[in-house]
């Protein structure tokens, strides 16, 4: 009973970031763009956050805002190379990746292994006592329950606003939204810039709130899991969370696994999530052979007057 | 009164290729103006020009009088021109409502999509259409699709409804009906723009026509009234040019036999409809027809990139189910691609890499593990000659050849070896005379090596000119067949005709 | 005169178009300008760590290529880096994105140390099997991707960085557990015999890995310039489309370069390991996964280019490390610099694809 709480109490901690990475990374690829360098990203989020927190006195809020708006910047870099430069989003993306690792390596010796106690969890008298799944629903962090909003806006932005429906035709087929008028590049870096912007608050989450510490090359490749959880999720949003929390699940499990002292080889244990990760995609592959779920244009620059 | 629509001395080209070469159109509100042409004519181009989606090199456009600069849809919405292009500009996985919410929705959500779908609503009782809001783009029928661009383009607000072979995806009765809700609009005093090839809509529902020809104008603002169709087909696909002296093959042996195939595109209109031809060794078939009438998804056959859906492909006497390229390239059928540097040659590599690498297979070259250079090298000299292949060596990459020679070293590569078919798909596309002349002569020499030839082109003089037999291809359907000696006009106007 | 000058400016318009010719003199100077104006990006963010630029010049030209001692130590370091580079290119080569190169060299030292470990075969077959199970280590960990990549088209970079994490943790799970030096219980495992050791051709630290790097050129050289097989790739990345419509075996295509760049990282692994380390240690990867991916970019997936390259690249590695040392700057930088670089190359390209165009309306 203690075993399921304190697994699930911790399951939406654990989440959270490969939720919100998803998230952004669902605004990306939905305008057409694959932002493989959202591992990079998170991780100067999280370097970001832990400095402006440092820096600030111990201030968590700002911690979040200055990864945010790392994540905004990087993420409009990306899509100034992918969108104008028009350069190979696979390539760029993988760079940002060791870029986003050396540019910390580099910066961000004074605030490296600096542990601290960060956000305290909500606590409501009565509800977040009830056994099992009071702590789960109720005893979370006020981020969480932010997440929970994030995601019915990023599901009304795309689907009932105009900006987000125009995002979605330029990710789906350009030259309809070129000629319409949507001007195909500008959506494309709004919504890398977005994208961004959630990645980077993600990174600062996993460094303020999961480990409280900012460790070098913290990220661990959750980056590269939440590109695997959008291909899962079919680009919906209340799937990501769905997915999103079967990892935190996961991730959750193995140090609950560890302080029982069940008898798996620990290295076994840290695999999972990768392992996880790729039964994972060869499901939504078999899936995503029988529909057509992934934005047409994904991975595709747009020339107007590219005459074949 | 001031014409609504203004094209003068207009000029255009893709990076060095010409498309409009001093073009210009006049359309006048209140009345539905035909643009006559057949592929390559130029008058897509124009139109694109007008919508804002290209923008031209050289030229004056005027709306109401007044010079204009398009560039972007957005100008060309706010002057009032709307088009509907002939591939829809729609998202297939999202509802009516939200593609027309993506062009006509109030900004900063003021607006909810509520409000859209209602305003849709009244639109289509306006027009005098009905569509379903709700219904993804990709369950309607194409000209349910086709409607829900002419309301988008009508909630724009547009006065200038430019349409870009409407026709083309409708049946018969639909398209009737599209026309007619056409003149009802030019009635109500919008100018309307019908980009078509077809004579028979020009005399049915037109009130002026102009005729493009290799981007030029050849006849502007007529009166279809005054004219006849022999008279219009001429203006549209040109005089009689003086033919080539042809000794008749009869042909041999039946080597090839398509029998009563049929395919449909992935918009789901029929590309071939219960289509048969029969190819006989050292005859030249050629099959004329306007571009998009289904010779496309033909070649596709025959190269083995696309599965008829019924219908059997017979090779020399056995059943083909299914075949894939690799089968039908070792069973003796080459194809020289209309679009050269998409299936027929890779730019970006050599001369040498382009010739030889279909024939790596058969072990001329060398076996697998070692290729023998001094062969290839050898060969590929050896081709050049044979076909002059100018301005190219060996090591030259093919992009950098000119269109005449890139199209040589496709047929070198093509001819040699065993060939008992050859497509040869628009072949001389885009080729001056001279090489023109070439092509055809290698053409013949084929047959006289008794291989059987398909040619496909959307050129009337060249089928004619080459050709045994000629066939013409009218929405994927045969619609007549002739032995040479053909008379010119016939052809023509099975061609432009109505299937 | 204003209201003139507006209408000039709004009759024209900047438009991008595609260019049909590009020719290879200019091509070429853009990407060294590219990569002068990266280099110069680098040096740069050193200066504002406070070091001076002559120390830069002399470690990084001076120490590292005109001593022979330093010459030396560059090409220890270029061996696995050539290996790498050709891996990345070999899968490139056919738009096959092998990211997980890091994965499959640790595969290829566990191939080596199983060998090594559990002292399989005679002692003078052991060097030979070692290198052998390397490369087969190393292909049989790119086989799952290729086949996911070929059967239900998952992307392969995702999946060949999936199988990196769980290489590196099957790896630890090796040095931390069962093969366990029992020695000094550090993890790593015990050393390779003397027998198991690339000896040294007698030049300094220069060892006869050198000879492996040799095979594998000639082995690439040889399959990208001489067999049917490399003539028919090259079409795979210059006109996709074609290979289909033309008959070429795509599958086996993509499936042999992915194969092969697998076996080529194991071989990757086997210098380090037996050379180098001489036994199988967590470390010893060093963001060879990522170098390997800029050399093969750098070098246009050519085998020579990548080799000159790749010694290049070795350079800055024996250079950046004595910085590190000397200025205690972090270990992340060398990957810092390769980024900066691809960035500049690959932003250049935009000019070498791309023309800008002014298009031009008359006014009446």
């Amino acid at each position: 009973m203690e075993f399921l709480t304190h697994w699930l109490a911790f399951t939406p901690v654990f989440a959270l970031p490969l939720i919100v990475a998803s998230l952004g990374l669902i605004v990306n690829e939905r305008a057409g763009l694959l932002n493989l360098g959202a591992e990079g990203i998170m991780l100067c989020g999280a370097l970001v956050g832990v400095a402006a927190f440092l820096e600030f006195d111990g201030n968590a809020a700002l911690g979040f805002i200055f990864a945010i708006l790392t994540g905004t910047f990087l993420g409009f870099c990306f899509g100034f190379f992918v969108v104008v430069l028009r350069t190979n989003q696979v390539l760029t993306g993988i760079t940002f990746v060791f870029l986003g690792a050396g540019l910390t390596g580099l910066i961000g010796i004074p605030w490296v292994n600096k542990a601290f106690s960060a956000i305290d969890p909500i606590h409501i008298p009565y509800l977040t006592g009830i056994p099992v799944i009071g702590r789960f629903f109720f005893g979370q962090d006020f981020i969480v329950y932010i997440t929970i909003g994030l995601s019915i806006l990023v599901w009304r932005f795309l689907y009932h606003t105009r900006t987000g429906l125009r995002m979605r035709a330029v990710g789906e087929n350009p030259q309809a939204a070129d000629a319409a008028g949507i001007n195909v590049g500008g959506y494309r870096l709004l919504a890398a810039s977005i994208g961004g912007a959630f990645i980077g608050l993600a990174g600062g989450y996993l460094s303020l709130v999961v480990a409280k510490i900012f460790v070098l090359d913290m990220t661990q490749g959750r980056g590269w899991i939440a590109v695997a959880l959008v291909i899962f999720s079919r680009w919906r949003p209340w799937r990501a969370v769905l997915g999103g929390l079967l990892f935190g699940g996961i991730e959750a499990l193995i140090p609950r696994l560890q302080a029982t002292g069940v008898p798996i080889p620990q290295y076994f244990l840290a695999m999972a999530p990768y392992a996880v990760t790729l039964v994972v995609l060869i499901y939504a592959a078999v899936q995503i052979r029988a529909g057509q779920d992934a934005p047409r244009a994904l991975g595709v620059p747009y020339v107007r007057e590219d005459r074949k | 009164m001031t014409a609504a629509l203004e094209f003068q001395g207009v000029h255009k080209s893709f990076d060095g290729n010409p498309a409009l070469v001093d073009a210009f159109f006049i359309a006048e509100r209140g009345e539905v103006h035909a643009l006559l042409g057949e592929n390559g004519a130029g008058k897509s181009t124009l139109m694109n020009i007008a919508c804002g989606l290209y923008s031209p090199d050289h030229g004056v456009v005027q709306v109401n009088g007044e010079p204009v600069v398009i560039d972007g849809p957005m100008t060309a919405n706010s002057l009032g021109i709307g088009m509907v292009h002939q591939h829809f500009k729609l998202v297939e996985n999202m509802t009516v409502a939200e593609n027309i919410a993506i062009c006509h929705m109030s900004s900063s959500g003021r607006e909810s999509l509520n409000a859209v779908r209602k305003r849709i609503g009244e639109a289509s009782r306006d027009i005098g259409f009905e569509i379903d809001p709700d219904r993804r783009i990709d369950t309607l029928s194409v000209s349910e699709q086709q409607r829900t661009e002419i309301i988008k383009v009508m909630m724009g607000g547009a006065d200038i409804l430019i349409l870009d072979e409407p026709t083309a995806v409708l049946t018969d009765e639909e398209s009737t009906r599209l026309l007619d809700q056409l003149k009802s609009f030019a009635q109500q005093g919008k100018g309307v723009i019908l980009i078509t090839h077809k004579l028979r809509e020009v005399f049915s529902h037109a009130d002026k026509v102009t005729v493009m020809r290799a981007g030029a104008t050849v006849e502007a603002s007529c009166d279809p009234g005054e004219l006849t169709p022999v008279e219009l087909s001429r203006l549209m696909v040109g005089e009689a040019a003086p033919s080539e002296s042809l000794e008749l093959r009869t042909g041999g042996d039946v080597v090839l036999e398509l029998k009563n195939i049929s395919a449909k595109r992935a918009n789901g209109t029929t590309a071939l409809d219960d289509l048969s031809i029969t190819l006989r060794a050292g005859q030249v078939y050629g099959l004329a027809g306007v571009g998009g009438n289904g010779q496309t998804e033909l070649a596709e056959t025959l190269m083995g990139i696309r599965h008829i859906e019924s219908g059997e492909f017979t090779l020399g006497g056995q059943v083909l189910k299914r075949p894939t390229p690799r089968e039908l390239r070792r069973k003796g059928v080459k194809t020289i691609p209309a679009e050269r540097y998409i299936y027929g040659l890779a730019g970006d590599l050599s001369v040498m890499d382009n010739f030889v690498v279909s024939h790596l297979s058969s072990g001329t070259f060398g076996p697998a593990w070692w290729i023998n250079r001094r062969a290839i090298l050898r060969g590929t000299l050896e081709a050049i000659q044979e076909y002059e292949i100018l301005g190219a060596g060996p090591a030259t990459r093919a992009r950098l050849m000119s269109g005449g020679n890139a199209q040589k070293l496709v047929l070198a590569r093509e001819m040699s070896g065993d060939s008992r078919v050859l497509l040869a798909h628009s072949p001389t596309r885009g080729l001056d005379v001279r090489a023109c002349a070439a092509v055809h002569e290698y053409l013949r020499d084929a047959c006289k090596r008794d291989v059987a030839i398909l040619l496909i082109s959307e050129d009337l003089d060249e089928v004619l000119a080459v050709s045994d037999r000629v066939g013409i291809i009218n929405r994927g359907r045969l619609v007549g067949e002739f032995d040479a000696p053909v008379a010119r006009e016939a052809v023509g106007q099975l061609m432009v005709g109505h299937a | 005169m204003q209201a003139l000058s507006l209408s000039f400016l709004r009759s024209r318009r900047l438009t991008i178009e595609v260019r049909q010719k590009i020719h290879l003199v200019p091509r070429i100077a853009i990407i060294v300008g590219a990569v002068l104006f990266g280099l110069g990006i680098c040096i740069a963010i050193l200066v504002s760590r406070d070091v001076d630029v002559a120390s830069i010049y002399d470690e990084f030209i001076v120490f590292t290529f005109l001593n022979a001692y330093g010459v030396s130590t560059v090409v220890v370091h270029s061996t696995p880096l050539v290996l790498v580079g050709l891996a990345a290119a070999m899968a490139f080569r056919v738009n096959y994105w092998n990211i997980g190169i890091e994965g499959q060299l640790f595969m290829g030292v566990i191939g080596c140390t199983v060998i090594a470990y559990y002292d399989i075969g005679p002692e003078f077959l052991r060097l030979p099997l070692m290198f052998i199970f390397s490369l087969l280590f190393g292909a049989l960990w790119a086989l799952p991707s290729a086949l996911l990549k070929l059967r239900l088209n998952i992307n392969e970079v995702i999946s060949t960085l999936l199988l990196n994490y769980i290489a590196y943790y099957i790896v630890l799970n090796q040095v931390f557990g069962p093969w366990r030096d029992p020695k000094d219980n550090f993890p790593h495992s015990p050393a390779y015999d003397d027998f198991e050791r690339l000896p040294k051709v007698g030049w300094e630290d220069v060892h006869y890995g050198i000879v492996g790097v040799a095979l594998a050129f000639a082995f690439v050289w040889w399959v990208i310039e001489r067999s049917r097989f490399g003539i028919q790739s090259r079409f795979v990345s210059a006109n996709p489309r074609m290979v289909v419509a033309i008959g070429l075996p795509l599958s086996v295509i993509t499936l042999i370069s992915a194969l092969s760049s697998g076996a080529l990282a194991g071989m990757a692994g086997f210098t380090i390991a037996a050379a180098t380390e001489g036994r199988l240690t967590f470390q010893l990867a060093g963001g060879y996964g990522f170098s390997g991916i800029v050399i093969a970019f750098l070098s246009g997936n050519r085998p020579l280019i990548v080799v000159v390259v790749a010694f290049l690249m070795g350079g800055l590695y024996v250079a950046g490390e004595s910085m590190k040392v000397f200025y205690s700057l972090p270990d992340a930088l060398v990957g810092l610099f390769q980024a900066i670089i691809v960035l500049s190359v690959t932003a250049s390209e935009f000019f070498a694809r791309y023309r800008l165009r002014m298009a031009h309306y008359e006014r009446v």
